[in-house]
């Protein structure tokens, strides 16, 4: 058990399960980056995660593939893969192709980055991205693919500031975190990523990083040590208080000294209802996409207690201050989920925010759920997501109270034979 | 090295998780890195089970290869506390099958007793998912089987049922209310429901019935063996096939009574299979000849599909309903000469052998069929090519394990088969009337139509993905003039597009770089209408 000074203690416990691997990211960064093709050098198990897990759409001319590692391929440890770009050059004219690594080859020690180079032109740059399973766990891989952005951001030269916020978002969240920067006095540099590979913010010594994800701990910190950055230090962008911190943070590094409390107090208001119906309600957190810590942190705002925030991977430096205002709560790193499960059947807490994978047996087991993975894809930033994400927590509770009476024992008979007592 | 997009079969790990996710008690320990679970969320959300599919991995991290350590003995300790299977499966990752780690040694090392593991050492790189599957499950069985006296009166069991079956419940039920029908006990459904103490029990039965070419013949064929025990093999889709397979299993379990000096069994009144127990048990055989269904009989059908599922569908569309087939593949090789031999005489051309989705796809393309029997990527190829499309066979998407009762197998699965077909399918009347008349006020614009398009194939759908799949990529780009667009407009609406292919290679053909009206004109003499 490890402790913080000042902070909530962590437990460290053996692994992650039930969650996805690094591949996942995929998911979300081909529709972000419009322009981009990812290549992922793996099994058919990873082809298979991808069409199976993700709820990937498969499209006419999707923009990522699996380049598949058979077993003839297994000898080899220098993969040919001049035919497979080729043809996805002529198929979908990316600016950029993702090479994202996989467990296999990872094992067979294939070296990436010479891959990567040998295949990158100027025109249509190859970029080596670590995202396997052996390292990687969900959304964390999208650290890997920002920092293989790192060398096409443009340098910006020392003298006005300008913030560059930093993790994927869709484009009207975008707009959002834009408009806002500048009502409160601020010039933005851009995002990182944009939504295409050609307009990369430009990243120097008077930039400040605003993370707006809580999965990105180590671009931030090359960004820091790579290209002098001033790197922000707050809560993440999420409910009221989360959303006050951070625009009240960004803008003291900007000289400008702004009260956003009336602000917040307003936007408590509004989910008044919401709050009302979270106060006192215990709730646990499996660990999954890795934004279990600034959820946990608005349900504890909200009134909420939190009997448990578990998540894959925890950075005492970047998360500092949401380990500062979980002061209290049970904090776990890496949490063994047998342990949990028992646990949670003794505590019986009234919500659990679980993984597509275990949802559904909790809800067997008489427990309200909410889909983490949700969180992901929903638009939960700042001001405008205040309302998304009170909402998103009571939906469960709400729709529960709604359903009808039910008796396990008539409805639940013959549903799943095996497991059945 | 192939670039892949979407694959028909699923891994060695899916197939094995298949059969321990049916079964009772039987944990499979996956020695994987993170992520290698990810197949526990199909079962999760496709068959929303209300328990933990018994399915944990032993994670393997880059770090614990830099150290030489494993969590394989750990892990199998926690699952004995935590859930005390009577069975635990370990079986390898691509990773750990790299690294040719020893799992029964490694198994050993833990403190649970080695009896109650099975190392199932399949090489994920060469086995997929139904040969992964049918392989567990035969082991199982191996395992547990044991001697002993049959059952008083007839009985049977039910080989091959496995969680994300096709259609699975309801096959079961259809082959359950049959049986009950022909007072057949059910000693056994296996693995579906199935604990290692009833797979002890499967040779009490007399007769076992396998449906399914992928999973449960092998493990019929050691029983066969071992206890002598008869099986009866085949789908039972369609009528007759569902009569005969009948016939063989009264005459199957009649030799036994005539063995054992009990009375035999005896066909029942058929309306006593009819779901009211007075009515014909089925209602293909007259639908096939009512006059509507007689403008079927031009219409052109293509199958593709596991192996099941693919011969099923061929025979039932071309013997039951009178449809011509125009061509028929399957995903799995490995089945493909069983395939071929059991529709011998009904394919004009070679079977189709690939697991490329693309070659299907073009297939479909080119040929345009009134009716495709697929996957669910057959329906997402066939929704852009506006090609009626029916999913047959795995895989599936979540719209095909729904609440309802609709089997394939028995006599009400042929009556669901026909009803999707004749929905499936332009109408006969209708489509005579429409393609004399024009559009019937059924025309809509083609644009707003192929924003449609987005369908989810992947097993579970989650929120967020949205893209515009175009549909004008698939044109070709060969300009038409205003006056021959003008004539296409008068094609009834759902045949446009084909014949905007067809008019477009008969240009080709014809050395001609664009479409007048005049060549338009030519080609429809040409091409008959």
């Amino acid at each position: 058990m490890m402790s913080v000074p000042g902070c909530a203690q962590i437990v460290k416990e053996d692994n992650v399960t039930h969650s996805f691997c690094g591949l996942a990211c995929v998911g979300w960064l081909y529709q972000k980056i419009k322009d981009s093709f990812f290549l992922i050098l793996g099994t058919h198990t990873c082809a298979h995660f991808l069409q199976n897990a993700l709820g990937m759409m498969v499209f006419a001319k999707p923009r990522f593939g699996i380049a598949m590692i058979e077993e003839g391929d297994l000898s080899r440890h220098d993969p040919k893969l001049d035919e497979v770009i080729a043809e996805i050059k002529a198929d979908h004219h990316p600016s950029v192709i993702f090479l994202l690594s996989s467990c296999t080859p990872e094992v067979m020690k294939i070296d990436f980055r010479g891959l990567a180079h040998s295949l990158s032109t100027p025109e249509l740059p190859v970029l080596f991205v670590p995202a396997s399973g052996l390292s990687f766990n969900f959304s964390q891989a999208e650290d890997s693919v920002l920092q293989a952005l790192v060398p096409f951001c443009p340098e910006a030269p020392a003298g006005e500031k300008s913030v560059v916020f930093v993790g994927s978002v869709n484009d009207s969240i975008a707009d959002d975190l834009r408009s806002e920067a500048e009502e409160l006095g601020m010039k933005v540099g851009g995002f990182l990523p944009e939504s295409r590979f050609d307009r990369l913010p430009a990243i120097g010594p008077d930039t400040v990083i605003a993370p707006i994800q809580p999965y990105l701990a180590r671009i931030v910190s090359r960004l820091n040590r790579e290209r002098g950055v001033q790197v922000l230090r707050s809560l993440f962008p999420f409910g009221p208080t989360g959303t006050r911190v951070f625009w009240e943070d960004l803008a003291a590094m900007f000289g400008i000294t702004v009260d956003l409390r009336e602000r917040e107090q307003a936007a408590w208001e509004r989910i008044g209802e919401q709050t009302a119906m979270l106060k006192g309600k215990r709730v646990f957190l499996t660990a999954d996409t890795m934004m279990e810590l600034p959820l946990a942190r608005f349900l504890k705002n909200a009134g909420a207690d939190v009997v448990e925030c578990s998540s894959a991977y925890i950075n005492k430096k970047f998360h500092a201050r949401e380990l500062e205002a979980l002061e209290g709560v049970r904090i776990v790193e890496q949490p063994n989920f047998h342990r949990q499960l028992e646990e949670i059947r003794e505590s019986r807490p009234d919500m659990i925010v679980t993984s597509l994978m275990t949802a559904n047996p909790f809800v067997g087991n008489g427990f309200i759920v909410k889909w983490s993975m949700e969180f992901t894809l929903m638009p939960i930033h700042s001001w405008s997501g205040v309302f998304t994400l009170a909402n998103l927590f009571v939906s469960p509770i709400k729709r529960r109270e709604h359903l009808p009476e039910f008796d396990e024992s008539i409805w639940m008979k013959g549903v799943m034979p095996s497991a059945e007592a | 090295m192939r670039l892949a997009f979407w694959l028909y079969e699923g891994t060695a790990l899916h197939g094995i998780s298949r059969v321990t996710n049916s079964m009772k008690d039987v944990h499979t320990v996956y020695h994987a890195p993170q992520g290698d679970d990810y197949i526990t969320a199909t079962y999760t959300m496709l068959e929303r089970t209300p328990e933990f599919p018994q399915l944990s991995i032993s994670v393997v991290r880059g770090q614990d290869l830099a150290r030489g350590v494993s969590r394989l003995p750990g892990t199998l300790e926690q699952v004995e506390k935590h859930y005390n299977p009577e069975m635990i499966v370990v079986a390898p990752s691509c990773s750990t099958a790299l690294l040719q780690e020893d799992l029964g040694q490694l198994s050993k090392h833990s403190a649970v007793d080695f009896d109650k593991i099975l190392v199932y050492d399949v090489n994920p790189f060469r086995v997929q998912e139904h040969e992964a599957a049918e392989g567990l499950f035969t082991e199982l069985v191996k395992r547990a089987a044991e001697e002993q006296t049959m059952t008083e009166k007839p009985s049977v069991n039910l080989l091959g049922f496995t969680s994300l079956g096709f259609h699975l419940r309801s096959d079961l039920t259809s082959l359950r209310r049959i049986l009950g029908t022909l007072g057949v006990e059910v000693n056994v459904v296996a693995p579906w429901g199935a604990g290692m103490g009833d797979l002890r029990r499967l040779p009490a039965a007399w007769v076992n019935i396998v449906p399914y070419r992928e999973m449960g013949p092998g493990a019929a064929e050691y029983l066969r063996e071992k206890f002598g025990m008869p099986t009866l093999a085949g789908a039972p889709i369609g009528v007759n096939p569902t009569l005969a397979w009948i016939r063989d299993l009264l005459e199957q379990l009649n030799a036994i009574a005539a063995e054992k000096g009990i009375a035999p069994l005896s066909m029942p009144d058929l309306t006593e299979f009819s779901l009211d127990g007075m009515s014909a048990p089925s209602g293909v055989p007259w639908f096939a000849r009512t006059a509507d269904m007689e403008s079927f009989s031009n219409k052109r059908a293509f199958v593709f599909g596991d192996a099941t599922h693919t011969v099923g569908m061929v025979r039932f569309l071309k013997d039951e309903l009178g449809m011509q087939i125009i061509g028929a593949g399957t995903y799995l090789s490995r089945m493909a000469d069983w395939v071929d031999e059991q529709l011998e005489g009904y394919l004009p051309e070679p079977l189709m052998v690939t697991d490329k989705f693309q070659e299907v796809s073009r297939k479909i393309e080119d040929e345009m069929p009134e009716l495709v029997c697929g996957t669910q990527m057959e329906r997402h190829s066939c929704r852009k090519l506006d090609v009626p499309c029916m999913v047959v066979s795995t895989p599936t998407h979540i719209e095909n394990h729904l609440l309802g009762y609709y089997p394939v197998l028995g006599f009400e699965g042929a009556d669901v088969l026909a009803d999707r077909v004749y929905t499936s399918c332009k109408l006969g009347l209708e489509k005579h009337l429409i393609d004399f008349f024009g559009d019937a006020g059924l025309e809509y614009d083609e644009a707003v139509h192929s924003a449609d398009e987005g369908v989810p194939v992947s097993s579970v759908s989650a929120e967020g993905a949205a893209e515009n799949a175009s549909g004008q990529a698939a044109d070709g780009g060969m300009v038409w003039t205003p006056d021959a667009e003008e004539m296409l407009r008068k094609v009834p609406f759902f045949v446009r597009k084909k014949v905007r292919k067809n008019t477009e290679n008969f240009a080709r053909e014809n050395g001609a770089e664009n479409v007048t009206g005049d060549l338009f004109k030519q080609a429809k003499e040409a091409l008959g209408g």
